[in-house]
């Protein structure tokens, strides 16, 4: 369980944080006003500035508010199901770099549908690789665009 | 000894089909055209230009995909170029910006990790100023902006690239100082130039081309050893043959041009370089390319092998010079 | 009078059986591109570039054109059903859309959508054909100065719209401004935010942003509220379609303010996207319905989708009068224009009238044609909704990464999506609104160019900004605009000083 003040104070500490970044990586470019207008750095060092204050100003709201934060953000039950849809989707990404976007779609619609849709797995499977493969002609051959490929594909020679 | 024995036999065949292979190397795959600008842009034609070539008159067996890699100026297709080493079915297109990049920006590739193939075109460059500017030539238009210096506005292409280099070198020539504007593309800078925003610049003839027939600006000299080619009248009066060399006019600029370039990455086999330099040399001899070149007022140049090499070595040093004395080599 | 008898010869030119079935194939597989976001109309007709150069140029710029509306239709849809734009000029619609869509009025918004895109298009056609010469002789007015106060003008209207908390408003723009200073600097001509990653040299996509922020980011609040779509058992009726046109008429102030918008953004600078927020600040602020925008108002979907074609047609103009892009699509065709042989520029209405005549009469029928179709296909993609979460769920998220991966080829994009689908998941629970993060994305490096390229031009001084009638004109209505919510505040509290901390 998390309450909307640790939600609030961990995402502004996140936007704080992306600013100084922001902020560092402009001073390597020179901020002032030259001859010819800002510099190189100028604009993001600002903008870097700006986000920081901000993201101070929603921190010192939200600790002076905080006895009216104490709501929950999350409860554990709308946690379980987050988590079950976003550990999948990591895996997605995690397994399009390993083995190609097309392989990827194909395991996480199984997954998916026969786990938490309760499919059958033989429909999971077809509709997985069905689905892969209409991608593949719609974008390769149809539109000649493309995907990120892995092993499978280089060992049928598709590319 | 059976197991040494396979062994030789085995590297035996390896060596004798690799030698084969080589003899005649031939793309196995579909070859990707790695584009290092923008669709659209003079480098994106350029390459969709050769694409369409080779489709027609049917120079390669294999399909080609154009993909264009343009970020960060076209350091994203070089990169993309340069981690791809050994890979023989990626061609980049470029211009000199594949071997002047490196020096401006801190970038993750060296010119020496992607391997030349070839240049196909020279593209030139001209002074341009507005139709009712009051200069009938490059030395009056000069001498105005030597009287007045950090008055006058040159418009161009992005920063630290031709367009500047070029602004740089027309100053120490003649000591005139201007204000260089940096715009997006020569398209905004020949626009800028006819709305009377800017005073000059320095665009490719196909980028101009359009503003001057319409009579909004006119060109004062271009940046070449000799005249460009001799085609149709462009206004009632003038073609691009009649304007005259910048040497000619008073700018002592002899020469500055882009050159169109090829590039396969790192490590890959001379006989796959062959292969390609000679499927370009086709493309280079075909009518369609020859209409490309006129169209777009380019100088037809094919550059390949030892050649290219010595071109790309002098244009390098040339421009180095010039971006180390404005200071815009990174370290 | 004259450019009407030339309309005429160009409705001769366009209107072959064999123009009118590349329209619907066009529109068609423009749809196709269009609802997978991330392809988008750039790509397809990039695609579609190889295949027309054994045309005749005007059958292959009807082709083109006729996908490009099929693509705008397309990030529509997608914009609508699923809160993920196909296009960056469709965010604007998915504010009210959506939720529209999740209320089980999905018929009802993908009909206003298209009715009224269809009609700012028109529109837009219609200037094109009325003001042509004189409209060329006005985008040469624009410099920089001009350019960013256009940009300027398009913040103003947007800004100070939600009700959320100023620090957060400013939190999500900076970021947005943050996020597109990533890259490549033109006017430096150096790297910037880079950190030395390969990743971050292209900069930071708004594609993928968009895809992140509103996707995946949409589909993980869905899967927390354990919802499926509402209205999920609601009957796709065709008679729906019908009842909806019959409402059209009732936001004719909407239809008729958001097309000037868009005309307006098109011949200037601003574009597309600019013209949809733009359009969609406006009405809110002037509705009377105020506090029902963002719940579902069909105005909301009214006002951005007419200025967004209005932008999109119109700005074909200065494409083939002065030779400049006005975006992504547009220079890729400019390259078509170049591989037929076609100059464009002031010279094309000249030498070639038949050929810019033709496109222009073209552009009529094929909005015309486009509207038709896409209004035949609202039952399909509103039945979409009806197929079981479990499947079209996971099929989203698919869409979603392959999309971001087609933006450009990256590998790294892909964790970039996910990275930005957190990223919209937090803001939204916590109030921070994301449309400023999108517009600063959108239009934040180019203004910053702009502002740049005029303090080299002034060398140093602001005093450009009010250097001429039309600039100091654009940026006084800029100020009004981003002043006028506050002094109208303070107006308040002035003559009605109690009643004040109620409303603050």
């Amino acid at each position: 369980m998390i309450s909307r003040y640790t939600a609030e104070i961990g995402t502004a500490t996140l936007t704080a944080g992306l600013g100084l970044t922001a902020v560092v990586g402009a001073l390597e470019f020179g901020i002032g006003w030259g001859d010819a207008g800002p510099e190189p750095g100028a604009f993001p060092f600002y903008i870097g500035l700006l986000v920081v204050a901000a993201s101070m100003g929603t921190l010192i709201q939200v600790t002076l508010g905080r006895y009216g934060l104490q709501s929950i953000f999350l409860h554990r039950e709308e946690a379980k199901r987050v988590a079950s849809f976003f550990v999948p989707m990591l895996a997605f990404v995690v397994l399009a770099r390993l083995l190609g976007l097309y392989v990827a779609t194909a395991l996480y619609l199984t997954f998916v549908m026969s786990v938490q849709g309760k499919y059958r797995l033989v429909t999971s499977i077809a509709s997985g690789i069905a689905a892969a493969v209409i991608f593949y002609f719609v974008l390769e051959v149809a539109f000649q665009v493309p995907l990120l490929k892995g092993p499978l594909e280089a060992a049928l020679g598709l590319y | 000894m059976l197991k040494k024995t396979s062994w030789l036999v085995a590297t035996a065949v390896a060596i004798s089909f690799g030698g084969i292979a080589q003899a005649d190397w031939k793309p196995t795959k579909p070859v990707e055209f790695v584009v290092t600008s923008s669709p659209g842009g003079g480098t994106d034609n350029f390459a969709r230009m050769v694409q369409s070539i080779i489709a027609k008159h049917k120079l390669m067996e294999q399909s080609v995909v154009v993909t264009n890699k343009g970020g960060g100026s076209g350091a994203e297709g070089f990169i993309y170029t340069k981690v791809a080493a050994g890979d023989s079915h990626k061609l980049t297109f470029g211009t000199n910006n594949a071997y002047l990049l490196p020096y401006v920006a801190k970038l993750a590739y060296k010119p020496d990790e992607l391997t030349p193939v070839a240049a196909m075109a020279l593209d030139e460059f001209l002074l341009w100023v507005k139709a009712d500017a009051p200069y009938q030539d490059a030395k009056s238009y000069i001498e105005a902006v030597k009287a007045k210096p950090d008055t006058f506005k040159m418009g161009g292409s992005q920063s630290k690239d031709t367009d500047q280099t070029l602004t740089s070198l027309i100053q120490d020539a003649t000591g005139a100082k201007f204000i260089y504007v940096p715009f997006q593309g020569g398209g905004a800078a020949g626009v800028q130039l006819a709305g009377g925003h800017i005073d000059s610049n320095t665009n490719n003839p196909n980028e101009n081309a359009g503003q001057w027939k319409a009579g909004a600006i006119k060109p004062l000299c271009v940046f070449s050893p000799t005249r460009l080619q001799e085609g149709p009248k462009v206004t009632a009066t003038m073609g691009w043959s009649d304007i005259p060399t910048c040497k000619e006019a008073g700018v002592p600029v002899d020469q500055f041009q882009m050159p169109r370039t090829v590039w396969l990455p790192g490590g890959v086999s001379p006989e796959t370089v062959a292969f390609y330099a000679d499927v370009l040399k086709k493309v280079s001899e075909t009518p369609e390319w020859k209409e490309y070149i006129e169209r777009t007022s380019q100088t037809n140049r094919f550059l390949a092998g030892e050649e290219l090499k010595s071109f790309i070595a002098s244009d390098d040093s040339k421009n180095r010079k010039v971006f180390e004395q404005e200071g815009w080599v990174v370290r | 009078m004259e450019n009407f008898a030339s309309l005429l010869h160009g409705f001769g030119v366009a209107l072959t059986t064999y123009h009118v079935a590349l329209m619907m194939i066009g529109v068609l597989l423009g749809i196709l591109v269009g609802v997978l976001p991330g392809l988008g109309a750039p790509n397809g007709v990039s695609l579609l570039l190889p295949l027309t150069f054994t045309m005749d140029p005007v059958a292959a710029i009807i082709l083109l054109t006729s996908m490009y509306w099929g693509a705008l239709f397309g990030g529509s849809t997608t914009s609508i059903l699923f809160n993920i734009p196909g296009e960056p000029s469709s965010v604007a619609t998915t504010f009210d859309g959506y939720p529209m869509a999740r209320q089980g009025h999905a018929t009802q918004a993908l009909t206003l959508a298209f009715l009224s895109a269809g009609f700012g298009a028109l529109v837009g056609v219609i200037l094109i054909t009325v003001l042509s010469t004189w409209v060329a002789k006005f985008a040469l007015r624009f410099s920089s100065p001009e350019y960013f106060a256009v940009y300027f003008l398009a913040f103003a209207s947007f800004i100070g719209l939600g009700a959320a908390s100023s620090f957060k408003t400013i939190v999500s723009m900076g970021l947005g401004f943050a996020f597109a200073a990533v890259g490549m600097d033109t006017v430096s001509g150096g790297l910037r935010l880079t950190y030395g990653f390969n990743e971050l040299l292209s900069g930071i996509s708004f594609l993928i942003a968009v895809i992140g922020l509103f996707g995946i980011g949409e589909l993980m609040l869905t899967m927390e509220e354990g919802l499926r779509f509402n209205g999920i058992s609601a009957r796709v009726k065709v008679s729906d379609v019908l009842k909806t046109i019959k409402t059209l008429p009732r936001y004719w102030v909407t239809l008729l303010r958001s097309s000037a918008i868009g005309c307006w953004m098109g011949i200037t600078p601003g574009g597309p996207t600019a013209a949809s927020f733009m359009s969609y600040g406006l009405a809110k602020r002037l509705s009377r319905r105020k506090d029902n925008f963002g719940l579902g108002e069909p105005e909301g979907v009214v006002a951005p989708e007419t200025a967004d074609h209005a932008a999109g047609s119109s700005a074909i103009l200065p494409m083939l009068a002065l030779g400049v892009p006005g975006s992504a699509t547009a220079a890729v065709m400019m390259g078509g224009l170049m591989i037929w042989g076609l100059n464009p520029g002031p010279m094309l209405f000249i030498e070639r009238p038949d050929f810019v005549w033709g496109l222009i009469a073209s552009m009529y029928l094929g909005n015309i044609v486009a509207v038709l179709m896409v209004l035949a296909t609202i039952p399909l993609f509103a039945s979409i909704l009806r197929i079981p979460f479990a499947i079209i769920g996971p099929v989203i998220v698919v869409v979603c990464f392959i999309g971001a991966y087609t933006v450009a080829g990256r590998p790294f994009d892909l964790w970039l999506a996910l990275a930005f689908g957190v990223v919209g998941y937090l803001f939204k629970k916590l109030d921070y609104p994301i449309a400023p993060l999108v517009l600063a994305m959108v239009l934040g490096d180019k203004a910053e160019d702009a502002f740049r390229q005029s303090m080299i031009m002034s060398r140093g001084s602001l005093s450009i900004f009010w250097s001429n009638g039309l600039v100091t004109t654009l940026m006084i209505i800029g100020l009004v605009l981003a002043l006028g919510p506050v002094l109208t505040t303070a107006f308040g509290r002035l003559i009605r000083p109690k009643a004040s901390s109620a409303v603050a």
